[in-house]
């Protein structure tokens, strides 16, 4: 830096460079094309994974464990008396679940399935029921739009109360609030207490919505749904989930909780554990795969980059023996010889990275437009691309600058 | 007091085979603000001597005293410094950087002894304007004639206040006039106290200096004042 001397090289670099535009092209097309495949790869898998984070987000978080009832006997097997006496999942193995899991478990949501007749005064309708409990709404990343959710007593009651999602409510009150309006499912007339917010999510901007079943949705409290719709005073449920931010304990918990259930249901393993968070782990870890693959790409441009231009500088070299020459015979040590062939290089490499951001841009632009999805960068992944460039660039760049620093003056200068 | 003492210099090339031995045993004085003609018939050892000289290449034996200062045996990087701040090249193509403008080829030196932006800039429009081409400060080599490209040359050896400068035949590739201006040139600096070595084989130009010193394959055979 003394004496500007940082300056000055840099400046004489640039004229070279300049003065030399199609070789030094040439020379940074390996890095353009390193960094752009590197850049161009991490935006496509970052956009695609956001995009899925957000899917996942708007159902409510993947940090969650299923448990369903599933059959314990096996086919062509006569039940035993002891099978034939289980009586599958019930609410208690969800407060019992909750009781094992006090530190880790977030919430606890419990659903009831039935399929009923629901009129209004505009529809008349055979759907699917969810009873539901505890957390069910924000678990699933339901919202209220209008009115309220179920409180603790509307379930502990039984009230006969119903949130509508936003189909079914434009479905029997196409007119407008369904809000403190009634409906019968079965039998039964229930007070519309609120309305979900409309759930949107599209793969490609293209494609339906995703999650238009998910508007479908009539909930009632789950007792409700048990007691009056279905007669079964033994509480069964169809589905129980637990919320668990913290994925180390996970597997803990699941151990945990299936012995638990297997103590309480007389030794049966009559329930399917389904740990959703392992499941999107193992398709994340997939993503990385791809990951590494554009990291590989982007490396391997690196490299024929890197031999391409020790070639060139190496080739130059010899057009510029005569220079160094004069360099040396007016006082530069092979030192300062060495410093402006790697500042040219280096200077070379920035341009390329740039041109390679310019070129990954582009690339991620056009790869997420034909995906249709949104366009995320990290810029984490200029930082990567950039060092990479870096690093390659000065590896590549210091054999040739080795050389022409080693130089002799005399011969240097003798050079025709 | 000398600037240049050489006690033995022998330069030998080729170490297996057949060696080639360019200088054998040379003893030559130099004292401060002399004009020396360094002459001989192509190869005769005048290049392989300015060589040494100039501190562009080690001899195989003896002792160089530059400035009083023993040189021969230095390193790489005690040579460059050595370079830059004693010596003063002028070659006979001029050897300027074609790409640098006129002012930054005069800096160069400037540049490597460490000096200042300002100060570089400052020190070669006055090295500009002694060898009276000022106005040419700014315009790249290829636009100026033989004589002035040599001009530069000289702001440019002249750079660093040099012990000595060595002019290895400045004029060989200008014609008769421009070459008279420039040895004129090299007359001046030597009246001003500079110390002025010039390769030559041209009796004429060697006739200008004060003392003449003839090689003859590799020894010194004569040396006589003008």
């Amino acid at each position: 830096m003394l004496s500007g001397a940082f300056r000055e090289r840099t400046l004489a670099a640039w004229v070279e460079i300049r003065e030399n535009l199609a070789r030094s092209i040439l020379q940074t097309l390996g890095v353009t094309l390193g960094v752009a495949s590197v850049l161009g790869g991490f935006s496509i898998s970052d956009s695609q994974r956001r995009h899925s984070d957000d899917a996942w987000a708007k159902r409510g978080g993947f940090d969650k464990l299923n448990v369903q009832p599933s059959a314990a006997i096996k086919d062509g097997t006569t039940p035993s008396a002891l099978q034939n006496a289980n009586l599958g999942l019930r609410r208690d193995d969800a407060s019992d679940g909750e009781r094992l899991g006090a530190k880790v478990v977030d919430a606890v949501s419990v659903e009831k399935f039935a399929r009923l007749r629901v009129r209004s005064p505009f529809g008349d309708q055979e759907r699917q029921i969810t009873g539901i409990a505890a957390d069910y709404l924000p678990l699933n990343g339901y919202e209220i739009e209008r009115g309220r959710a179920f409180s603790a007593e509307d379930i502990s009651k039984a009230t006969a109360v119903c949130v509508l999602g936003a189909e079914a409510s434009s479905v029997f009150f196409p007119g407008g609030d369904a809000v403190g309006q009634v409906i019968r499912v079965g039998d039964i007339p229930v007070t519309v207490v609120g309305v979900l917010k409309e759930k949107i999510f599209h793969w490609r901007e293209s494609e339906g919505n995703v999650f238009a079943w998910r508007n479908r949705i009539v909930a009632l409290p789950a007792p409700l749904v048990a007691r009056r719709m279905q007669g079964d005073a033994y509480h069964r449920v169809d589905r129980v989930v637990f919320k668990i931010p913290n994925m180390d304990v996970m597997q803990d918990f699941t151990k945990g909780l299936t012995s638990a259930l297997k103590t309480s249901h007389r030794l049966q393993e009559d329930f399917r554990i389904d740990d959703i968070a392992a499941r999107v782990r193992k398709r994340r870890s997939q993503g990385e795969v791809y990951n590494i693959i554009f990291m590989l790409a982007g490396i391997v441009s690196l490299i024929g980059g890197g031999m391409v231009n020790v070639n060139i500088q190496l080739a130059t070299l010899k057009e510029r023996v005569r220079e160094v020459g004069v360099k040396m015979a007016i006082g530069a040590s092979g030192r300062e010889v060495f410093k402006e062939f790697m500042t040219e290089a280096m200077l070379l490499s920035g341009l390329g990275a740039v041109l390679g951001f310019a070129v990954g841009v582009a690339f991620s632009k056009i790869i997420t437009a034909v995906l249709e999805i949104p366009l995320y960068m990290d810029p984490k992944s200029f930082l990567w691309a950039f060092l990479l460039a870096g690093l390659f660039g000065f590896v590549f760049a210091l054999y040739p600058a080795f050389k022409a620093s080693r130089q002799s003056p005399m011969e240097a200068l003798r050079y025709e | 007091m000398n600037i240049i003492e050489t006690h033995g210099l022998t330069k030998t090339f080729g170490n297996n085979g057949v060696a080639v031995h360019a200088l054998r045993g040379i003893d030559l004085t130099v004292a401060r603000g002399e004009f020396v003609a360094l002459v001989g018939p192509s190869g005769s050892g005048k290049s392989t001597l300015m060589a040494i000289l100039g501190c562009l290449d080690s001899p195989t034996e003896g002792r160089y005293l530059l400035d009083g200062e023993p040189v021969e045996g230095l390193s790489g990087p005690a040579l460059a410094r050595i370079r830059n701040e004693k010596v003063g090249f002028v070659f006979q193509n001029y050897n300027l950087l074609p790409k640098a403008s006129i002012a930054r080829n005069v800096e160069l030196p400037l540049l490597y002894a460490g000096v200042p932006r300002r100060q570089r800039r400052q020190r070669a429009l006055e090295l500009l304007e002694r060898v009276g081409i000022p106005e040419k400060a700014n315009v790249l080599p290829a636009v100026l004639s033989g004589g002035q490209r040599q001009r530069v040359a000289i702001a440019r050896a002249l750079a660093n206040n040099p012990a000595i400068l060595l002019a290895d035949e400045p004029t060989g590739a200008l014609d008769s006039k421009t070459g008279a201006e420039v040895l004129e040139l090299f007359q001046e600096l030597h009246g001003h106290g500079n110390t002025v070595i010039l390769v030559t084989h041209d009796a004429h130009n060697a006739s200008l200096a004060e003392r003449q010193v003839e090689l003859y394959d590799g020894v010194i055979r004569n040396t006589e004042a003008a």
